[in-house]
């Protein structure tokens, strides 16, 4: 059936990360107006060095380390909870796990072609809200605090 | 007589496959499909007559002004009004904006109320919190009982704190409570409520709620959301005892782009226009303007001419049918729903909202498959072909004062059939399955 795919499926009843963080370093809230959705990101995060070393991609996403000494803000950790429908609860499980290590621009890049694509490669547009919930949370979190 | 078959052969739309499957469109509470006689109606206009309405004294342009005062006479004749009280906007949305903007923020006032219900559609609720909140007056909202219809007597809870509950934010303040509670102290300027609601179905006794809150505030302003009520039964504005009526032109038929504003006339007269520019004027000086008689006054700019006219269509074919056999199908179509459906819900498959007598409903039937979230079930139904609503209908207070914070959503009309909903029945079943 199109959009639940085995990955969605599993990933809907066995959600990872799915909880509360002690002593998160951001915690957010994002909510899909149309639907009632809400779900809550902490992250732990860490402040590295740009350098070529720990800037080592081994996710074969795409990485833009300036490697120039300056300072940026990593994902360290994600956890997440709320009320969603399996797109939004896959996404967000699966996001979890996506994240770690991640920057800013390594977000940005990463995208709703990303989100689409670690879904299975297709889904509905009328449910890419849904698909986006826990991303759009994400962001803000470098919104408001880098 | 009634032929459900007959009628939906006008419709083309209903020939289509949705990924594989004969479409089941379930969502006429959100947009109705429109019949060939619309579409052709609006096609000819393009075709044959196009040229902008009023100012022109060549052929086309007359033509156009009749074909467009044609569509509101018969707009007008079918809900009981005259023509110069029958204005054209956009959408439902736009005619409630209209009455907040022109009449509301002239005749509401600090220290005075607004009377909603906890029903209404977005729509009919913001444009009234905006205004309570930049006027300093006060919101009220008569609430819903369990199975969504409003609580008009006073009753006395053990737990008190379901009566009155008493909210501020940002500078707004709103009650919740029931109708007497809610008009007992003669506040209430304007009475702002839907006529059917979207979501649930629920049918407020309009009528004798307006008889009520006249005897209480006798200079009261009623306004009703008929959005949900003119597509789908008779509607008299000469009997209703309202002020205001909106409603939408593409819920019942017509195009997208339209919608109704009826005002009675003493009322719309002494209102300042909502929108200023062409056609709304009548005298034009370097210093200012006077205004257009009704109901030009409130249609400034050229309007969808091609969907006034495709209105106009609409209403011929309603009236053709005939609103009380439109309203008997309706009944029939949710009395076979509620049976079929309250089986799944002896099952603990389905959960469903809104009140169980038929008389008391229109045609939306609100549940939720046990287990699965709204969203998810509406998708794999529309793997079925079924065009079915997830969310909160815009309707979020409503909606969430369920506990829940979506519903799923069928709404019925004209062109739907028993083997749908025993289609609907079917797949609803399949459901569960998809995360089994």
């Amino acid at each position: 059936m199109t959009d639940y795919k085995d990955i969605i499926i599993d990933h809907y009843k066995n959600p990872r990360n799915f909880g509360e963080m002690d002593h998160a370093d951001v915690t957010m809230d994002e909510a899909n107006a149309s639907c009632g959705d809400m779900i809550q990101i902490q992250v732990k995060t860490q402040k590295l060095k740009n350098s070529k070393n720990q800037r080592k991609d081994d996710s074969g996403l795409p990485r833009f380390a300036r490697n120039d000494g300056t300072e940026e803000l990593v994902i360290k950790e994600m956890k997440w909870r709320g009320v969603g429908c399996a797109i939004s609860t896959a996404s967000a499980s699966m996001l979890s796990e996506k994240v770690v290590g991640m920057n800013r621009a390594d977000l940005e890049k990463f995208g709703e072609a990303g989100i689409v694509e670690m879904l299975g490669g297709e889904i509905n547009p009328g449910r890419m809200k849904c698909a986006t919930l826990a991303y759009r949370g994400l962001l803000k979190i470098f919104e408001n605090n880098s | 007589m009634f032929d459900v078959e007959k009628v939906r052969k006008d419709f083309p739309i209903l020939k289509r496959k949705i990924h594989g499957h004969d479409l089941v469109y379930l969502d006429s509470g959100a947009t109705s499909q429109k019949p060939e006689s619309v579409i052709k109606a609006m096609d000819d206009y393009y075709r044959n007559t196009n040229a902008n309405i009023h100012r022109g004294v060549y052929e086309l342009s007359v033509e156009s002004t009749r074909l467009v005062d044609e569509a509101r006479r018969k707009v007008a004749e079918f809900i009981g009004a005259r023509s110069e009280e029958t204005i054209f906007t956009r959408n439902a949305s736009e005619s409630l904006n209209l009455v907040m903007y022109s009449w509301g923020r002239e005749n509401i006032h600090k220290g005075e109320a607004v009377l909603v219900s906890r029903l209404e559609h977005h729509s009919n609720l913001v444009p009234w919190q905006e205004l309570c909140r930049e006027k300093g007056a006060e919101l009220r909202i008569i609430d819903v009982d369990s199975e969504g219809k409003l609580v008009i007597k006073t009753q006395k809870f053990e737990n008190s704190k379901t009566q009155n509950r008493v909210f501020t934010n940002n500078g707004l303040t709103a009650r919740l409570g029931s109708f007497e509670d809610l008009i007992a102290d003669g506040k209430v300027k304007l009475f702002a409520v839907t006529g059917a609601s979207n979501v649930l179905g629920t049918l407020p006794d309009v009528r004798s709620m307006i008889k009520m809150i006249q005897s209480k505030s006798p200079e009261v302003t009623v306004l009703v959301d008929a959005s949900q009520m003119v597509p789908h039964m008779k509607v008299d504005v000469k009997t209703l005892g309202a002020d205001f009526v909106a409603f939408s032109g593409h819920k019942m038929l017509g195009p997208t782009g339209t919608g109704v504003l009826w005002g009675r006339k003493e009322v719309l007269s002494k209102m300042r226009p909502f929108l200023f520019g062409g056609d709304m004027i009548n005298e034009v000086k370097i210093t200012g303007a006077t205004w257009a008689d009704l109901p030009s006054r409130f249609e400034a700019g050229t309007p969808d001419i091609a969907g006034i006219i495709g209105l106009g269509a609409a209403v011929d074919y309603l009236e053709s049918l005939g609103m009380d056999d439109v309203r008997t199908h309706e009944k029939d179509l949710m009395r076979y729903a509620l049976e079929k459906m309250s089986v799944l819900e002896a099952e603990k498959l389905v959960v469903l909202y809104g009140p169980k007598d038929v008389e008391e409903r229109g045609g939306a039937l609100a549940f939720n498959v046990v287990g699965v979230h709204p969203h998810d079930a509406a998708q794999i139904l529309d793997n079925f072909g079924i065009a079915v609503r997830s969310g909160q209908h815009c309707a979020a207070p409503l909606v969430t004062s369920f506990g829940v914070p979506a519903m799923v959503r069928a709404t019925f009309y004209i062109y739907n059939t028993t083997d749908e909903i025993d289609y609907l029945i079917e797949k609803i079943r399949e459901v569960p399955k998809v995360f089994a």
